[in-house]
């Protein structure tokens, strides 16, 4: 099983049932597996922001959600992070595909990919990155099993060292 | 012109088990005040989320009816949600606006829709094939009755004049979700 394979376990083990998404490469590997899978909807969104209303609503009504977007999608979801899930106290998982970091070949995303951690810490969200193979059932698992008891945003970060970085 | 608090008394006087998200300001305040319940969603912040997240309920409830009432500032800042409650067009979904042509909580600054701005063809441009303009309670009423009886999804846009409610909604953000999910039988 690959690292996308393991994760799309994970979420079926967790009753994740929507995907809401903007694409980036690494979203992509996720998406290619669940596109044809019933026990998955996926939700492609204009913007991440809409995501962090849109997974509060499934999860409020009873379904479970989760925000899947690429490392600039963060900064465009500051401010309903902060205001909806984390102050209404609802669940929120979001999968990161982390650019802007090692073997970054693109200056522009890389103040954004460096403040990341920073974001997340500012905000109280905790946050933990898939870096190994080997690491990413417990990983993914602790972090969606972390979001549903804390009732609050967790980001699981899907780092260069696991999946390669863009040419 | 409509009087958004009469509106607002319509549309809070025909539901049953409507799920309905309020979006920050006016919006809300109207509703608490035409009727409070269990399954009103109050949006204490987060500006242009409220029609994301009916969307999001209006997904995971399939069954039930979810009514955003949002306003012309709000969808301004999200407008972006309308091309993806057109592309997925839930059948259940209801988004409805208030344009009052300002942001009357700030100090009443206009907005774009005191100009040019037309959010109903916005809509229409999104892909919504059901988007009403109304400008008189009596449009405005034969249009959500409308929408309560048939399949969705749903856009009407209401000209209306600026709020003066004073009542304000619970202000506990748990409290808000708690009640909401206890009496949707969510497990939580």
């Amino acid at each position: 099983m690959g690292w996308a394979e393991t994760i799309v376990d994970c979420l079926k083990q967790h009753r994740i049932r929507f995907i809401n998404y903007v694409p980036d490469a690494i979203g992509e590997k996720i998406l290619r597996l669940v596109r044809n899978d019933s026990a998955f909807e996926i939700l492609p969104l204009s913007r991440e922001e809409e995501g962090v209303g849109v997974t509060c609503g499934q999860a409020v009504g009873g379904a479970r959600g989760m925000l899947m977007m690429p490392t600039s999608g963060l900064g465009n979801s500051l401010n309903a992070l902060a205001s909806l899930p984390i102050p209404y106290r609802i669940p929120f998982p979001m999968l990161i595909g982390y650019r802007g970091a090692l073997g970054e070949f693109n200056a522009t995303q890389v103040p954004m990919g460096q403040a990341t951690p920073a974001m997340l810490k500012a905000l109280n969200i905790p946050y933990f990155s898939l870096e190994r193979e080997a690491e990413v059932r417990v990983v993914t698992e602790g972090a969606l099993k972390l979001t549903y008891s804390l009732e609050s945003p967790v980001a699981i970060l899907v780092s260069t060292q696991l999946v390669g970085w863009k040419e | 012109m409509i009087d958004q608090f009469e509106a607002t008394r319509y549309v809070a006087g025909r539901l049953s088990d409507e799920l309905v998200v309020a979006s920050l300001g006016n919006a809300k305040y109207d509703l608490f005040r035409a009727r409070d319940r269990a399954l009103n969603f109050y949006m204490w912040n987060s500006m242009g989320m409220a029609c994301s997240m009916a969307l999001g309920l209006a997904m995971a409830r399939p069954e039930r009816r979810v009514i955003v009432l949002d306003g012309d500032g709000s969808l301004l800042m999200n407008l972006g949600s309308l091309a993806t409650e057109a592309t997925r067009a839930p059948a259940n979904l209801i988004h409805i606006v208030w344009d009052n042509r300002q942001y009357q909580l700030t100090g009443g600054q206009p907005t774009h829709t005191s100009f040019r701005t037309d959010l109903a063809r916005i809509a229409e441009g999104a892909g919504y094939e059901r988007a009403d303009r109304v400008e008189t309670l009596e449009a405005f009423n034969r249009s959500f009755d409308r929408a309560m009886n048939g399949p969705g999804p749903w856009f009407i846009l209401a000209l209306v004049n600026t709020s003066t409610s004073t009542a304000r909604p619970p202000k506990s953000p748990t409290f808000i979700k708690h009640r909401f999910m206890t009496e949707l039988g969510v497990e939580h």
